[in-house]
């Protein structure tokens, strides 16, 4: 026997009949509205700004496959820029493990000299050089020591800091108090606190990021030429100039190259320190 | 009654102490509260240490032990009462004279306090660090009398096999050995104990207080050792002093301590 279940007044069905209805009405119009902005962003990137003049599939076939004619003659011009990328992120991130130390340590509720001055003053060089990309580092530095590597190493650097001493903040603030607390008992002084107290909990923690960032780094200084900042990127943006796809694409190859070998490298290392 | 019983037991601490010296250690009225409204944990504690006490300090959980030997070092900041510590007002001293002040002062941690990741030998060494200079810190490079001591000090607590092995590769026990050689290795002419074996079982924590009883005999180094063992406590100290609730309950020689004295210092539990 099934009848229709009867619902008292102050049942509160009712109420939550209306809930419903105005629920789904605020659905419909979240997702018109959606739709709408959406068709506003394609209408003005895509469809307005798109040189539909030049598209069709010959046209586009034709520009993709000239990349795919390697320019092999290039390759010998390769080893040096390859060899200056790798130096450039290594010297780049040797540089910002020295930057991120100071920052590392302002920044760290723990150890920080104040709360109230240093600390927001750590944080907030952390945010400054993750927040600008590094081609722009690049530029600045192009613009304040010239063109060459000196300018990419920095940028590198720079580049680095912010989350090479995030983490190193962020491992100092999880340290176990206790072998700090034991040094401070036999008169040791700040920096022996932090040598022998701090170090050696951090440590593992530490190089594991930095073996990471040297990998990222490699990435990063590979596309440093772009703006005269040494290394592959120069020679990427020269091939560019002359429309020698097949040495862009080689060149695009041996930045592959370098970052697989950076990720092998990487990984090897990073198991032997942990 | 309660103030009689006291009264007698402080003024039979007298005898233990040597004659007309001053003593070692001088504390008085000593008063700790960790916030502005926070309770208050030591409550107008006073006694003395002099050269050969080996004393316990017992007393239920949050009697406040524990803060009373971190104030001897200031790892603790009391807010009244005066600590004189061979014949310097410890409350007094800054950064230089308070470290110079705390490397004459051994310390032997409940849970070790050792740093993991370095090696028994280094952890030993480390004891050293208020001696040594920002050059030889930096490389680690001790002075030799330094390691010739570290390595003699290790075959004492009967670690001369795990020299270069690193501290968390080591059982608990031998964990506090090295913790002890640590302490040892200041020279200290005063050893502060933190419930220096409530991380060990108990066949392992009389071998530890033994061990340290002996030391301690051989170096005349004056103990004083918060514990909550009372058996343990009664066996290897010469000395007792009661706390309770932040008071000071009782304070004798361990010989004549009574059943009702312990009654008394445990009297909370028993609530």
């Amino acid at each position: 026997m099934t009848s229709a279940p009867t619902v008292s007044e102050d049942s509160g069905f009712a109420a939550w009949k209306e809930d419903a209805r105005k629920r789904r009405t605020k659905n419909w119009i979240l997702l018109g509205a959606t739709i709408l902005v959406l068709l506003w962003c394609i209408h003005d990137t895509i469809m307005f700004d798109t040189d539909w003049e030049r598209m069709g599939v010959l046209g586009v076939g034709t520009a993709i496959g000239r990349f795919f004619d390697i320019d092999w003659s290039l390759l010998p011009r390769l080893v040096v820029p390859a060899i200056e990328t790798l130096m450039i992120a290594t010297l780049g991130t040797i540089l910002g493990c020295l930057f991120s130390l100071p920052v590392a340590w302002l920044g760290a509720a723990n150890v920080t000299p104040s709360k109230l001055i240093a600390y927001p003053i750590g944080r907030f060089l952390m945010v400054l050089s993750r927040s600008i990309h590094e081609i722009i580092w690049a530029l600045l530095f192009v613009g304040a020591v010239g063109l060459g590597a000196l300018p990419g190493i920095l940028a590198v650097a720079m580049r680095s800091v912010g989350f090479i001493s995030k983490i190193t903040a962020e491992a100092i603030e999880n340290i176990d108090s206790k072998p700090v607390e034991a040094i401070r008992a036999v008169g040791g002084n700040q920096f022996q606190v932090m040598y022998y107290g701090i170090v050696p909990q951090i440590l593992p923690v530490i190089i594991g990021t930095i073996i990471f960032e040297w990998d990222i780094n490699i990435r990063r200084s590979a596309v440093m030429g772009l703006v005269g900042a040494g290394g592959l990127g120069l020679l990427f943006f020269r091939q560019m100039a002359m429309f020698n796809y097949g040495g862009v694409t080689l060149v695009v190859l041996t930045v592959l190259l370098l970052v697989a070998l950076g990720e092998v490298v990487s990984h090897f290392a990073r198991k032997a320190v942990i | 009654m309660r103030h009689d019983l006291v009264s007698n037991m402080s003024g039979g601490a007298g005898i233990t102490r040597s004659g007309l010296a001053p003593p070692l250690l001088d504390v008085q009225g000593l008063g700790v509260r960790y916030s502005a409204n926070g309770p208050q944990i030591l409550k107008d504690v006073s006694f003395s240490v002099s050269g050969g006490d080996f004393c316990a300090v017992i007393g239920p959980s949050g009697a406040g032990k524990s803060t009373l030997i971190r104030c001897i070092n200031r790892l603790v900041e009391p807010i009244e009462g005066s600590i004189t510590l061979f014949g310097q007002d410890v409350r007094k001293l800054q950064g230089t004279g308070l470290r110079h002040m705390r490397r004459r002062i051994g310390m032997i941690f409940q849970e070790f306090n050792l740093v993991n990741r370095m090696s028994v030998m280094d952890n030993v060494l480390s004891g050293r660090l208020g001696y040594i200079g920002p050059f030889r810190s930096f490389f680690k490079a001790f002075p030799k009398a330094d390691v010739d001591h570290a390595l003699y000090l290790l075959e004492r607590v009967g670690l001369q096999d795990h020299i270069a092995k690193r501290a968390d590769a080591l059982s608990g026990g031998q964990r506090q050995r090295v913790g002890i050689a640590r302490a040892l290795m200041q020279r200290p002419e005063l050893l502060l104990l933190d419930e220096p074996t409530s991380a060990l079982d108990p066949k392992i924590s009389r071998d530890v207080m033994g061990l340290i009883r002996e030391l301690a005999d051989e170096l005349h180094v004056p103990v004083l050792c918060n514990i909550h063992d009372v058996e343990l406590a009664l066996e290897t100290c010469n000395r007792i002093i009661g706390m309770q609730d932040g008071y000071k309950k009782f304070d004798g020689p361990t010989a004549g301590m009574r059943k009702q004295d312990l009654d008394e210092i445990y009297s909370m539990e028993v609530l």
